[in-house]
């Protein structure tokens, strides 16, 4: 039994989260959570651009890659095309909103190289979604991966004032809370399936 | 075979062409923000007529005026501070982190972060006007250390450079193989501040530095090169009080400079300087130093190595410089220290001086982003 | 003097300046394949290739690369090895292959082979740019086969698909789930940063 989108999008934040339990996005999660605010524009801009790179991501592969039989050459494609939607995006917003541009517009280029957004999107081609799935998957992943690096955001906020051994400061303790995070929503798996 | 060989490779440069035109076209249409003015202390001769799109410190630069800056506009130094009164949009959070609360009241603003898409009034210290460009031929190039070389710049235009010691400034990387538009990186001044044609900098290699590696690979003796300056506040303070001077790596550039002033100047102070290395192979102009010994009574250098190897022979001070600083017997709470070099040694050393009770405002020092 | 010499390149990227310990970078997707040490095993193989190649060619044609798509063609080039290994793997090692899933995609997305590309290739000839690659990329899965290691004892029992542990151990399953490897690496950086502080941090240089 295929679970429907909207499985698909809860499962997606909670059971199979892709930052807590796929590992994806990892290097730009462990350097912006440092900051709340940074946090939440990032974790914006990466859920607008996997909603919409889902969906043309699905339709590229759909009615261009399969049809060629060029299902090799998925990851350059898939690279060119979210290299360049952020740079599109990016000079939009900033012609567009100016608010929306200092809020998330200058995040888009550090979202080029985020494995979380090429992640997300070989796996919705890899388990044959169909468009709403894929575009349920898109959204939910992005959302999931906001809820992680902004509680990641809050918990170091207050880490500012513990004792942390020194080896283990910056990088070493964000992994430890990461893993405890990642423990809690391990919580979650079971009730809905997906891989 | 080779029929869907190239069907695919068409395909994938289809899409990429059909992208790239599209930015393009965006870029053309969208990005476009035509003229902007910026004025400059309101004064009208001062206010420029910039293209928009760009940043504040590279539309400045692209005009002469040099707004200190030693990442080159990364957004990772925080000195390219400015005050935008007018047209500079909210604060980013890229530039958040460097500014105080004080500052942000006051509209300061980071040059590197802030863009130009419409008309600006900006607010400059009068001094910088008075910092000046100038061209120059690269002379001497000395290998110091297998990492440090010193690079001796004779000026031609103008051909003399009035500076104090303890002060840097920007060196100009024009575009080679490895850039397409020229750079600036900070520099101090390691050389005798009496001598105002040939200007001496002590460049330690960054594995990835544009600059550095323009230095070390590129750049030949005759060459012509570019600098503006000088910049910083970094100087001897006018006082009789014992001195400490503390740095490591190509820190001690503006030492050297300083030490020139106190021979020229016949400043009598007890001082001592803690140069921190990791081998003998870090250690330069030792020669130099025992002259400096010898001409300044009062004068001790305390080169400390981390690492001694056996070959090194080292019979000096050994350890981290934090430690060797912390065991010196010195009246701490009376003195004033210098410290340059890497912000990480900086903090720790600093933490050292503060726990044996120097005051916080007689320590000065100058970090390298 | 001047240009580090082929030891300095290789210590630099194994230790020294090793890619996860001391610059944090890529620890991306590549810990979801540590809970087994022959998928690690194969998926750093592939990475390493990827690096070495991709530094490779990034400097080969550094002087010839407009800058303004400076990264775009990095990523062409990258993304390109990247298909290769995955073509190699799939016809080769098909199990392995289909275990690892997207992770061999996302070797393209791994900011260390970015990073050494911008850091290093773009300065440096063919053969150092290389062997720089080669050492960050053995540096980084020096890293990962040590975590794999530990995960796959603890969580499974074995190393290697070969049982060590005697019968009656209990299986940490924890250690195979998501939550093992975020400790594992945290624990990894304490250790490694605890025993030998970076020498940045202590001499000032």
């Amino acid at each position: 039994m295929e679970p429907g989108p909207i499985a698909i999008f809860f499962a997606a934040i909670f059971t199979s989260n892709i930052l807590l339990v796929n590992f994806l996005g990892m290097c730009s999660f462990l350097s912006i959570s440092r900051e709340l605010k940074a946090s939440v524009g990032l974790g914006l801009a990466v859920t607008f651009v996997l909603t919409t790179t889902s969906l043309i991501a699905y339709l590229l592969n759909q009615y261009v890659l399969v049809p060629l039989e060029m299902e090799h050459l998925r990851y350059i494609v898939f690279i060119v095309v979210i290299a360049a939607f952020v740079q599109l995006v990016e000079i939009v917003i900033e012609r567009i909103s100016p608010v929306l541009y200092v809020n998330l517009g200058i995040f888009l280029p550090l979202i080029t190289v985020n494995c979380a957004i090429l992640g997300s999107l070989l796996f919705l081609v890899i388990r044959e979604y169909d468009l709403w799935q894929s575009l349920a998957f898109g959204a939910g992943s992005g959302l999931g991966w906001m809820l992680a690096i902004v509680a990641l955001a809050g918990i170091r906020q207050r880490m500012k004032y513990s004792k942390v051994p020194a080896a283990l400061e910056g990088p070493g303790i964000a992994l430890i809370i990461t893993g405890l995070m990642s423990l809690a929503f391990v919580g979650f798996s079971g009730m809905i399936p997906i891989q | 075979m080779i029929t869907s060989l190239a069907i695919q490779v068409g395909v994938v440069a289809a899409i990429g062409a059909l992208l790239a035109a599209l930015i393009e076209l965006a870029d053309r249409f969208i990005a476009n923000y035509g003229e902007c003015r910026i004025t400059i202390n309101d004064e009208e001769e001062r206010s420029l007529n910039v293209q928009g799109g760009g940043h504040l410190l590279g539309a400045l630069a692209e005009n002469k005026l040099f707004i200190p800056s030693a990442c080159g506009g990364r957004g990772s130094c925080g000195l390219c501070k400015v005050k935008v009164l007018e047209g500079g949009g909210p604060l980013l959070p890229t530039e958040a982190p460097y500014l105080s609360a004080t500052e942000r009241k006051n509209n300061v603003r980071l040059s590197c972060q802030v863009k130009v898409r419409n008309n600006l009034r900006i607010e400059i210290p009068q001094e910088l006007f008075a910092i000046k460009r100038y061209a120059g031929r690269a002379g001497k190039i000395i290998d110091q250390t297998h990492d440090m070389k010193q690079l001796d710049i004779e000026l031609t235009e103008p051909e003399t450079l009035d500076f104090k010691a303890g002060q840097y400034v920007q060196l100009t990387a024009p575009e080679y193989a490895k850039s397409d538009q020229p750079i600036y990186r900070a520099y101090s001044i390691c050389s005798d501040p009496t001598d105002e044609s040939t200007i001496s900098l002590l460049i330690r290699r960054v594995p990835d530095g544009i600059c550095t590696t323009w230095v070390f690979d590129y750049l030949k003796v005759g060459d012509q090169v570019e600098l503006n300056g000088p910049h910083g506040e970094f100087c001897l303070q006018p006082t009789a009080r014992e001195i400490l001077f503390i740095a490591g790596g190509s820190g001690l550039a503006p030492i050297r400079s300083m030490l020139f002033q106190m021979r020229n100047e016949k400043i009598d102070r007890k001082a001592t300087f803690y140069f921190g290395a990791q081998t003998s192979d870090d250690l330069c102009y030792l020669e130099q130093m025992a002259q400096f010994e010898r001409d300044l009574p009062q004068f001790k250098f305390v080169p400390a190595l981390s690492m001694p190897r056996d070959e090194d022979r080292w019979e000096g001070a050994q350890g981290l410089i934090t430690d060797v600083l912390d065991a010196g017997e010195h009246e701490f709470a009376q003195a004033e220290a210098y410290l340059c070099g890497s912000p990480g040694m900086i903090d720790a050393c600093i933490k050292v001086l503060l726990t044996h009770g120097m005051p916080q405002e007689r320590i000065f020092y100058d970090k390298f982003a | 003097m001047g240009k580090p010499g082929a030891g300095t390149i290789m210590l630099n990227g194994l230790w020294r300046e090793n890619p996860i310990f001391r610059q944090i970078l890529g620890i991306c997707s590549a810990l979801a394949v540590t809970n087994l040490l022959v998928n690690t095993v194969t998926l750093c193989a592939g990475m390493v290739a990827v690096t070495a190649l991709s530094s490779g060619t990034v400097s080969l044609l550094r002087n010839v690369t407009p800058r303004r798509v400076r990264m775009m063609v990095q990523v062409l080039i990258i993304a390109s090895y990247v298909i290769l290994v995955d073509l190699v793997l799939k016809a080769y090692l098909p199990e392995i292959s289909k275990a690892l899933g997207p992770y061999v995609g996302l070797i393209i997305t791994n900011c260390i082979i970015m990073g050494r590309a911008e850091a290093f290739a773009g300065s440096n000839r063919v053969l150092p740019s290389m062997l720089d690659g080669l050492a960050s990329g053995l540096g980084y899965s020096l890293v990962l086969v040590c975590v794999a290691v530990v995960r796959e004892l603890l969580g499974f029992g074995t190393i290697w698909n070969v049982a060590l542990m005697p019968e009656d151990f209990t299986r940490w399953t924890l250690m195979v789930m998501a939550p093992g490897a975020f400790f594992m690496l945290g624990i990894f950086i304490w250790i490694a940063r605890g025993l030998f502080p970076s020498k940045a941090e202590a001499t000032g240089s």
